[in-house]
């Protein structure tokens, strides 16, 4: 089976001021994969996804999305083209209601239907955001927030989404949680490019997956393959 | 000696109205009421001048959370609308003056004048936006709250010394808008002008309440003033935003002056007064906080009016900021708490 490419990132370099931080990444996405980006604190993975989503620009390198460049694009231009970027930091709206969150998230679709539709999605994804529709968004706990932003990421019915380390600061039962839902997600065809650390569950979880160190891919493969690679055993397996 | 405490400690359902805030509103609420009574033109008063500090704190607020741009040039948007204002509505009233039999035109006569400053302030504020923040912006945001201080403060010094130069030092007003006999309300005589300017600012505020709130640019601008970041994940381009709402926030503050036009003549410092009311209705209200702001509007014309009433207009000033100091000292992040912080507060 041939599957088109979302998306495809290549040599791209980038960082901040005076310290770069990719150094020649080059990694693709295909339609209806789900792929990791895995590696180490400060290896660059939040990097590469602030990169991807327009809020950094890249020194060198061409990314593109469907065949269009979007390097350098304005991020709001990048997710208005079909790119969801869920980040570490959630970026929520705290004095909106969750209902208002997702509504701000569909702020870019035109068609009341579609937004409809994608609402009862989310809703069914995460039946916890019904509970909690009219409540603030800053009183949620933080299961509850990192569902939310995922919410509000598909509300703009995306192609492709990215996720930055949505098990970062949760109980190992809201984690569950949100990886069953992104498997869910998986299921329903969307693309997921996810950001993590914690290697082992991810790996199980996802068809394949980058391995990032000091700003550099190092390893690329199938779930299964990383799995049984002695590198990724030692370094983050503990095998 | 814990017991008489606990004891003495108000039921569950009257903690939450016990507080600072509820208390000051309560207090207030009173004197409205008691003044009813004793002076009604003490209430019409508030009602009518908070009402404009309400159109000009409400826009002061928004592009603060916003933007976070102090704007100390809020005051001239309200001088460009009286000015416009009394331009527009100046041939209208001389066409009355040689036939008063036009009895339509005496109804919607000062109507243009206020639609045309709306616009004007609507302009100015894009113009603003582009010609001086989006400049500032792309260069730099390091001490943006400070920059954007200095520039506005220096917009407003040349915006008066401008308009002295352009204009004149006189005093350019009207003597009334709606030139009809008084009302009788409950048995207290109030002007058209009066009841009229109470209407546009009660309409006004509610039209801006409901665009943020049920509409989908309201709530992108709402989005914008939680979380840049995020709203640009959902779409939005903050570019876009940025220019909205500062001509929202103008367009308010002119029509403001626009409609206060027969209380305050156009002239070069006309912008000031109500410029430092609607910072103090903000800074009481809490930063950025715009239904807090409305509310504030309100109490900072009933604090003036009572100074004006009990002590004399030359304390107008000076007592609503002692109290406003007072009422910081206890609530330093304003009245109603901050909704809404700037971004190096997050």
């Amino acid at each position: 089976m041939t599957r088109g490419r979302l998306l495809d990132v290549e040599n791209v370099e980038a960082g901040y001021e005076l310290l770069q931080v990719l150094w020649d990444v080059s990694l693709h996405v295909d339609e209806g994969e789900f792929v990791a980006l895995l590696g180490p604190n400060g290896a660059g993975k939040t990097t590469t996804l602030r990169t991807i989503a327009g809020f950094l620009k890249p020194l060198d390198g061409d990314i593109s999305f469907r065949g269009r460049a979007i390097a350098g694009a304005p991020a709001h231009v990048v997710s208005r083209m079909g790119i969801g970027y869920v980040s570490e930091s959630l970026n929520l709206f705290p004095a909106m209601s969750v209902g208002e969150n997702l509504q701000v998230g569909a702020n870019a679709v035109r068609e009341k239907a579609q937004v409809a539709s994608t609402l009862e999605l989310v809703f069914q994804l995460f039946p916890r955001l019904l509970e909690r529709r009219d409540q603030l968004a800053g009183t949620l706990s933080g299961g509850e927030r990192k569902m939310l932003a995922i919410g509000r990421g598909l509300m703009g019915s995306p192609s492709l989404l990215l996720v930055d380390e949505p098990s970062l600061g949760l109980a190992p039962m809201a984690t569950v949680a949100t990886f069953e839902a992104l498997k869910a997600l998986r299921d329903r065809g969307v693309t997921i490019l996810l950001v993590e650390q914690n290697v082992n569950t991810t790996l199980r979880l996802v068809d394949r997956a980058y391995v990032l160190e000091q700003g550099r891919i190092v390893l690329e493969g199938t779930g299964e393959q990383l799995l049984r690679n002695p590198h990724v055993q030692s370094a983050y397996l503990g095998i | 000696m814990t017991t008489a405490a606990t004891n003495l400690r108000p039921p569950p359902f009257l903690r939450r109205y016990l507080t600072f805030t509820w208390l000051t509103l309560a207090v207030a609420a009173a004197i409205m009421v008691f003044e009813a009574f004793a002076h009604p033109s003490i209430v019409v008063n508030t009602l009518v001048t908070g009402g404009m500090w309400a159109l000009m704190a409400a826009g002061l607020a928004m592009v603060f959370g916003v933007m976070n741009i102090p704007n100390f040039a809020h005051g001239e948007l309200f001088l460009l609308g009286s000015f416009t204002a009394f331009t527009v509505f100046s041939p209208i009233q001389d066409a009355l003056f040689d036939d008063p039999s036009l009895t339509w035109l005496k109804v919607v006569g000062p109507i243009p004048g206020m639609v045309v400053a709306l616009a004007v302030g609507a302009v100015t504020g894009v113009l603003l936006e582009v010609a001086l923040f989006r400049p500032l912006r792309r260069r730099s945001r390091d001490q943006w709250v400070m920059n954007t201080f200095l520039l506005t403060a220096g917009v407003s010094v040349v915006a008066i010394n401008s308009y002295r130069l352009v204009v004149g030092n006189d005093f350019h007003g009207v003597p009334g808008y709606w030139i009809f006999p008084p009302i009788n309300v409950a048995g207290v005589p109030i002007s058209v002008d009066r009841l009229m300017v109470l209407l546009i600012s009660v309409v006004t505020i509610g039209l801006f309440a409901l665009f943020l709130r049920r509409t989908r640019l309201g709530r992108a601008i709402r989005a914008v003033s939680q979380d840049e970041t995020g709203a640009q994940m959902a779409g939005i381009d903050l570019n876009g935003i940025f220019v909205l709402t500062m001509a929202i926030s103008c367009a308010l503050a002119a029509l403001a002056g626009a409609s206060l036009l027969f209380l305050f003549p156009a002239y070069p410092d006309v912008g000031l007064q109500p410029l430092y009311t609607a910072w103090f209705v903000v800074i009481l209200a809490g930063l950025g906080n715009i239904p807090g702001a409305v509310v504030g509007a309100f109490l900072v014309a009933l604090l003036q009016n009572l100074t004006i009433f009990y002590v004399g207009v030359g304390w107008v000033d000076v007592l609503p900021t002692l109290f406003i100091m007072l009422i910081l000292l206890f609530k330093p992040s304003g009245l109603f708490g901050s909704a809404v912080k700037g971004v190096w507060e997050q």
